[in-house]
Parts: structure tokens; sequence; C-alpha cells
């Protein structure tokens, strides 16, 4: 499903968040960057109304999430925060399964079908024996595999991902991002992820969106968009791009 | 290892029901006043099928369903409640060391229920006034923690603030009652089961009833609410309403039991954190199975407290005398093992 | 002579012969100021008084009510809160008592700005609280005697003698005692022998509560009664409320119910009336004969008179087979004039109380 930002504004103390128009196409996976302060996570969070933007529309397929009752808002879309923060030692299961949460009425507890998507999930993100297991037993890359997983339980068509990669070792981070990746490919979600390393993001990414300061700087393909001058005016240093082996790097 | 852990839940669940009602026997046979185990079998039997001899009014019927069984039922829920009431506190505020007492709901239900109970007199019942000033403590509580109601330390520095508050408005209470009244209240205020009457009970035992029926429903809903506001609103839940409610009905089952017996403590903090250790921290399994073992901890601790002695040891005392100790050590803990 | 001089000299002695005046000297000491007394009080603490004992703060109101039987109430410079808001007794036998500056909160705490303010030669505690005594002791550097009945005759008259001792009126103190004494052994021997196993068995159910009862009190005793809560708690704790069950009551099954009736019957949640109605104490032999009725009981501790009259009543309720006498009431107020030197207490306390009823004999 596609999804469009139309004049959205945030204002937190002296940050002021600002997209005038955006918009996200299905079945492809975008990448926001930017530097640290840049806005990346809090405009994540105004697409996924987590916090509720001060102006301004998203629409989700046409229509105004602001407008959705929760439940369906989180089946259009859902969001994957950076830290899970769990004060209590769930299993694996358990924690997958309150992505259901959009499915299952006040008084009711999990049915079959919730307890089949959780463990789908859990299947395509390659934990499928940790169910049972406890989630503080699991190392920091498997916790981010679960948090996706809780995601994917929601079935919604829209993937928001708040920096994935953040603390993880390279094969973690190659395997997250793969994983994402098939997420849009695979399964038509439109997904945004944003992302520190540009190298991950120039390897995945079918769209690029430049952040800094609160506003976009750029945004479209990586072939069209992506130079040094753009580089060094988002990130106050000298960069270059070099071709190696036909793949795109950054160097600094 | 799942398979065991999956039979020591069975076991454990099978246990929670059985428990109380073994207890429930053994309290019907202890009491100052002697029955031997076959009368209370007889007279039981009488009453469940009457059409024996019709033999006036008998001493064991009047103990035993005038005296021992409200005080058992009181017991049974007010047990749960208090234990449930923790859980889902403890859920909803990310926190193992929340319970009714620790949010300064015992206080404020009490000084609800003495301001009550001393301005309206006996005839009204304390339970609305409880209820009431039950709900203003949490959201004092709430307030003053603020922003940061998620860390440990600063919504139980807030609950005690505001129990202190509540108790020092108890005192003032205490400062403008009669004499007469005065000393009711002191002695209300220790937590007994044994004041209640079929009278009292009419109201409490509904109410609470009720009110932990739906937060057993809302169990499951208790794991979602534990991942926290932005999570679980970004999961598509209605934190707002879901968290006024399950507030409010913690809140109501805690006001309803202290209304009528005291303040009798640690017992929503103990039970929800054992059966955590036992079964795991899926609130599923807690809220249903703590509601059982709180009923059972409560009957206990009563049985105790009247059978021990040929005075009355307040059940509050006994409560806090195990729960201290053990908050302590969760204290300790807490920085280590959040269950 | 130097006129100087002698107007000096004449105002020193005019000055000396106020000061003389102001503060009559004791019968028998003529003009000499009187050694101090030591005394034990009920925390056996040795406490040195002054002999000349002019002003007294009393927080304790038994204590108060003995100091005004013993004619030295107009010593008084302060008065309890229990006794200013909610006796009703003491507006009958001391009206100008009323009038006295307040010195304690609703917890009968001292105030010790009042103390100070009001000077008192000596002060009397309750000995419940342990530290209290020490503790005004200390910060008043005046001493602090810690006095209490205990729910026991023997403590009540031993409260009387010391207390006369202490303020310079044994005499009066004699007489009072001895006065309770006769009345005393006059129920004694107008009572018909009964040998211990046949003394009704009496539970008092006191301080508004149906639960909870003195654990030791004399009166039910010397009426020829048997408490049924005696043993409950430690003796030496003596008049201390014990809190029972519901059950323990009943299995209890005393002959005689007593309720506490010294208050406003408005604020009663325990009435006779309540016990006869109660469904779970409908098989109790009290109930079922009708034998529950009030009495007296107390409030912070005892009034030296009522005390008397109470046992006197209960006597009448508990050993029906004695002499008729002359009515309670007349009794009642013979009683309180001997005592207070006042008319008609004893009849005006039962109006207040609507105690007619119940002390119609």
């Amino acid at each position: 499903m596609k999804v469009r930002v139309e004049g959205l504004e945030f204002s937190y103390g002296a940050f002021s968040l600002r997209v005038p128009g955006l918009a996200f196409a299905e079945g492809r996976l975008t990448a926001l960057v930017g530097p640290n302060g840049a806005g990346k996570s809090t405009f994540l969070k105004c697409l996924a109304s987590v916090i509720p933007p001060g102006r301004g529309t998203v629409f989700v397929d046409g229509r105004d999430v602001a407008g959705l009752p929760g439940r369906e808002r989180a089946r259009l879309v859902g969001y994957v925060p950076q830290e899970p923060a769990s004060t209590f030692n769930y299993s694996v299961l358990d924690f997958v399964l309150t992505g259901r949460a959009a499915f299952i009425p006040v008084f009711s507890s999990p049915a079959r079908r919730d307890d089949e998507a959780a463990r789908e999930a859990l299947r395509f993100v390659g934990l499928e024996d940790f169910g049972p297991r406890p989630v503080f037993a699991l190392s920091s890359g498997e916790r981010r595999l679960a948090l996706i997983a809780r995601t994917l339980a929601q079935q919604s068509a829209v993937l928001l991902l708040d920096e994935p990669t953040t603390f993880l070792d390279p094969r973690h981070e190659t395997e997250v991002m793969e994983l994402v990746k098939r997420l849009a490919v695979e399964r038509g979600k439109t997904v945004v992820v944003s992302l520190h390393a540009l190298d991950m993001a120039l390897k995945f990414a079918d769209d690029m969106v430049f952040m800094k300061g609160g506003a976009v700087v750029a945004a479209g393909r990586p072939d069209d968009i992506l130079d040094e001058a753009l580089l060094r005016s988002v990130y106050d240093i000298p960069m270059g791009l070099r071709n190696v082996d036909g793949t795109r790097i950054v160097v600094r | 290892m799942s398979g065991r852990r999956d039979k020591r839940t069975t076991a454990l669940s099978v246990l929670a029901v059985v428990l109380p009602l073994a207890l429930s026997l053994v309290a019907l046979n202890v009491g100052a006043y002697r029955i031997p185990p076959q009368a209370v079998f007889t007279t039981v039997a009488e009453a469940v099928f009457p059409g024996g001899d019709g033999s006036g009014p008998s001493p064991y019927a009047d103990i035993l369903f005038r005296v021992r069984l409200p005080r058992l039922l009181l017991a049974l829920f007010a047990g749960a409640a208090l234990a449930v009431s923790g859980a889902s506190l403890q859920a909803l505020f990310r926190n193992p060391l929340v319970f009714e007492f620790s949010l300064g709901i015992s206080n404020g239900a009490a000084f609800g229920a003495a301001l009550s109970l001393v301005f309206l007199g006996r005839g009204f019942p304390p339970q609305p006034a409880a209820f009431v000033f039950a709900l203003l403590a949490v959201l004092l509580v709430v307030a003053i923690a603020g922003r940061s109601a998620s860390q440990v330390v600063t919504i139980l520095l807030a609950g005690v603030i505001v129990s202190a508050l509540f108790q020092a408005l108890l005192s003032l209470v205490e400062v403008f009652a009669n004499p007469y009244a005065l000393q009711s209240l002191v002695f209300w205020l220790m937590g007994s089961l044994g004041q209640a009457t079929w009278k009292d009970l009419a109201v409490t035992l509904p109410v609470i009833g009720a009110g932990v029926t739906v937060l057993i429903l809302m169990r499951w809903r208790l794991n979602v609410l534990s991942l926290g506001e932005e999570e679980a609103r970004s999961l598509g839940l209605d934190t707002t309403r879901d968290k006024i409610a399950v507030i409010a009905l913690a809140a109501l089952v805690t006001a309803a039991a202290t209304a009528v017996m005291g303040v009798v403590s640690w017992v929503g903090l103990i039970v929800p954190h054992l059966v955590r250790m036992a079964v795991g921290a899926d609130n599923r399994k807690v809220v249903p199975l703590s509601a059982g073992y709180g009923a059972a901890l409560l009957l206990l601790a009563d049985t105790i407290a009247r059978g021990a002695a040929p005075f009355e040891i307040p059940v509050g005392i006994l409560t806090s005398v195990v729960g201290i100790p053990f908050f302590i050590v969760l204290l300790k803990k807490s920085g280590r093992i959040w269950l | 002579m130097n006129p100087a001089r002698t107007a000096r000299t004449a105002a020193l002695l005019a000055w000396i012969a106020l000061a003389v005046l102001r503060f009559p000297a004791p019968v028998g000491a003529a003009g000499q100021v009187p050694a101090p007394t030591t005394v034990v009080d009920s925390l056996n603490r040795s406490v040195s008084v002054p002999g000349k004992i002019g002003r007294i703060i009393s927080l304790e109101p038994e204590i108060t009510r003995i100091i005004v039987a013993l004619g030295a109430g107009d010593r008084l410079v302060g008065i309890d809160y229990f006794l200013k808001h909610h006796d009703h007794l003491f507006p009958l036998v001391f009206p100008e008592g009323l009038k006295l500056p307040l010195v304690s909160n609703q917890a009968q705490d001292l105030s010790l700005e009042e103390a100070v303010r009001l000077r008192p030669d000596v002060v009397f505690a309750s000995p419940s609280e342990f530290r209290m005594a020490e503790s005004i002791e200390r910060k008043l550097a005046v001493p602090v005697v810690a006095l209490a009945s205990m729910g026991r005759f023997a403590g009540l008259i031993g409260e009387i003698e010391t207390l006369g001792r202490i303020l310079g009126r044994e005499e009066r103190a004699a007489e009072l005692v001895a006065f309770f004494q006769e009345r005393l052994r006059a129920l004694d021997r107008s009572a018909s022998p009964d040998p211990p196993g046949e003394r009704p068995s009496v539970y008092l159910a006191f301080w508004n509560s149906l639960v909870r009862t003195p654990v030791s009190y004399e009166p039910v005793d010397a009426a020829g009664g048997r408490n049924a809560a005696s043993g409950v708690l430690p003796e030496y704790l003596g008049a201390a409320g014990a809190t029972i069950s519901i059950e323990t009551l009943i299995a209890w099954d005393p002959e005689v119910i007593l309720v506490q009736g010294n208050y406003p019957p408005e604020e009663r949640r325990v009435s006779v009336g309540t016990v006869l109605r109660d469904p779970r104490l409908a098989s109790l032999r009290a109930v079922r004969s009708g034998r529950v009725h009030y009495t007296f009981g107390f409030w912070y501790w005892w009034d030296p008179a009522l005390v008397l009259v109470e046992t006197v009543y209960l006597s009448g309720l508990l050993r029906p087979g004695a002499p008729a006498g002359p009515g309670l009431v007349a009794t009642g107020d013979a009683i309180f004039k001997e005592f207070y030197g006042v008319e008609g207490a004893f009849s005006a306390l039962c109006r207040i109380l609507d105690c007619h009823e119940w002390t119609a004999r």
C-alpha cells in the first residue's frame, strides 16, 4: 500500500520536523538516512502514529491514519522500535504474540490463527525454534529479529523500522537487511527503514530519503539523487563515492 | 524442557483451585467453638439439602453460616482481589514492585472509608467513598511520578508520598472523630476480617467478583500493555482507555475489600511474584493463578489470626511480617532480575 | 529614725506579708514550707514532689476526678481534652473545671507550651505510655507522677491515698477510702454467700464494640460475677482491652452480657438492642434469657464515685436475691454527694445517658 505524507509538522522543544510532501511506494524498501538529530526517529513515529503530529496528514492507501481507530491503523502500519523495552521475561512466542493485539478484542485471548501468525512470523525471521525461550536469554541480534517477527505478526502492509541494524555485528546487520528486503520484494510490503550505515542503505534500498535538521533534503532513487555534494551537505564532512565491483560505496 | 514447564503449569493451575477449596474446608473446622468435623459435615449437608428434622436454631448452624462462612468468603474474595489487582498493576506500570499498597491505593481507600464511617455513620456503606479516594490516590501517584513513571524508584517514591499523605489525612479524621467512633476506627484500621457481616458482604462480594472477573478477562491485554505506552499504541491499543480501565478496576476491588476489612497489605506483592517465578510472566497464567493463590494465602493468614489465640491477631500484621522482608529481598534483587 | 529606711522596711514587711498571705500555709505547718515528699508511682518510679502543691496539671481524667473529690480542684490550672469535650459527668461535679485552659490534644498528649505557661508544680500522667512521663519531666523540669487504677479497687484506693499525701489532703483521702470500703463490705454482707462455681459468667462489651472487652474488671467480681474474659491476656495488663472474635464470645456462652452505656445513645454502635437482635448470637444463654444489660464502664479509667455506683448496680443485677434497699438513683446521688459534695449528680447523669430504664429497680 502506498504511504503519502502531506504537510507534516511536529515540534518538540527547540526541534521541529517539517515534511511538506513525501510518498513511499509499495513493494519497495526506502532507506531514511541522515545525521543524528535529523529527525528520522521522530518522523517514523509520526508515520506510525506513535506520536501524534502537530500538523499534517499521513495517508495509507488513501486513508487518513489519524482518523482510524487504533486497531485498524495497526493492521495497516507496523512499527519496529529501536529498543524493545521489556520489563518482563516473556517467552519469545508470547512476545511475538503481542503483535496480534489489533486482532484480539479486549476480553479475549489469542486464538489458533493468532498462534499460527506468530509462528509464521518466527519462521520468516529464522527463529522458529525459539518459541519457548525467554526473551532475556536472546542475544541482541536475536532480539532484533524477534522484534521484527512481532511486527510481522501484525500482518500490516506497511512496515516502519527504526534503526534495526544499530549495535549489530556485520553478519547480523546483513541478515536483518536481507530479511527486510525480502518483506518488500516477496510480500509486497511498503518498508521504510531508518539507517545510520550508508553502506547498508546503498546496498539494499530501492529509494532513499536524506534528512537533516528536521527537513527532507533529498528523496528518490539512489542512482538519481546520490552524489558527493549531497553527502557533504547532509553530513557536513567530505565524503567520496566509489564504484567497487559494480557496487557503490561511501568513503570518508 | 518446555514439556516440563507445561506440566508444572498444569499442576499449579489445578492447585490454584484445589488449595482454596481445601483451606476452606479447614477454615470451616477451625474456631474457638469446638465443632466436631462430623457435625460440620451434617450441618452443611442439612443446609444444602434441607429436609431434616428442623430442630430449631442450632449453635452449629449459627457458627458455621453466620460467623465462619462470611469470614471465609471475605478472605477468599479479598485475597483474590488483592493478588489480581497487584498482578495487573505490576503489568501496567511495568514494575514488579508495584501493588495496591505502594501505589497509595490502600491508604486512600482506608481514608475514604474512615471519612464515610465517621461522618456518614455506619448505616451508609463505606465502599463508594473508599473507591473514590483509592482512585484519587493513583491519580496523584501518576501525576507526581510524571514522565518517568516507568522507573522503579520514582513511582515507588510517589507511592510513598501519597500513602503518607492519606495516612496524615486519616490522622486528621481521627482528630475530629469523637472517642466513640474513634475506638472502632482505630481497631478497623489494623486490618481484621472479623468485623464483616453478611450485610457488608452483600455489597463487597459482588463488586469484587465482577472486578476480578473483568481483570481476568483482560489478562492477555496486560501482556501488551506491559510493553509500554509507545509500543502498545503502535500495536493498535487505545492505551489511555485500557490503562484507565485497569487502574479503575484494581482500585475498585482493593477499595471494596479495604472498606470492610481495613488495611491488609503485601498479598498483592507476594502472590503475583511467586506465581511468576513458577510459571513465567505470561499474564494469561499469572492473573488467574494469582487469584487462586491470593485467596488461599489470605484465608490461611486469617485462619491463623483467629485460631491461634483466644484474642484476635490483626491479620494485617501477619501479612506484614511475611511481606516486608519479602519486599526488601525483592528490592535488593530488582536490578538484576526482572520477572 | 531615718524616714526613708522606715518606709523601706515597711514596704519590705508589707511585701513579705503579702507573699505569705498569697500562699496560705497548710494546716499544722505554721508558716513553715513542708519538706518534699517521695512517692512511688504506677510505673515504679520514685518521684520527689514539692511539699506544697499549688498548681496541678493532670492529663489523666481518673486522677483529675480524684483530685476534685479530695477537695483540691481549685489547684488545677488546666484541663485535659477528654474531660473538657467528651465527659458527661465532669461538668456535673466540677463545672468550673471546664473554664480551665486546655492542656492536651485529642490524643491526650500534653501541650508543652501551655504547660510552660501555666507553671505547674506537678504533672499527673497516665502510665500507659512509658516514655511520656520521663519525657515530660525532662522537658519541663517538673515532677511527673504516673498513676492509674488499672481496673482494680486496690489500685484506685492506692491512688486516692497517694494523691492525698501529695496534696496534703490525707484526712479527706482517708475519709473517701473508708467510705468506699464500707460500701463494698455492705454489698458483701447483704449478699447471700455464693460458691465461686455458681457465680454467673459475665461478658463485658466495652468501648463501642462487641469484641473488645476488659480482661480484668473488679466491679464485676465484687458484684458476684465472673469475668468471662479473664485470662485472655496476662493479668499485669489489668483492665486493658483484649480483642476477641465473635466465635470466642459464642464459645464462652456467658450468662450475662453487659454493654457499656455511659455515652450518648445516638453514638452507640453496640446496644442492648443490637445484641439481642444479632442473628449470630441467637443461641447464647444471655440472649435467650434476656440477660443483656447496660452498665457504665469507663473511658480513660474510672470515676471513683461512678465505679462504686456501678458496683452497687451490678450487685443488684447479678445477685437478684439481695434485699431491697433505697433505689439505685437515691444510692447513686448519696455516693456522689459524699465524693463531690453536689446534689442529684447521679440523677442528672442518668437523664443524659438515658439510663433510668436500666437502672430502675
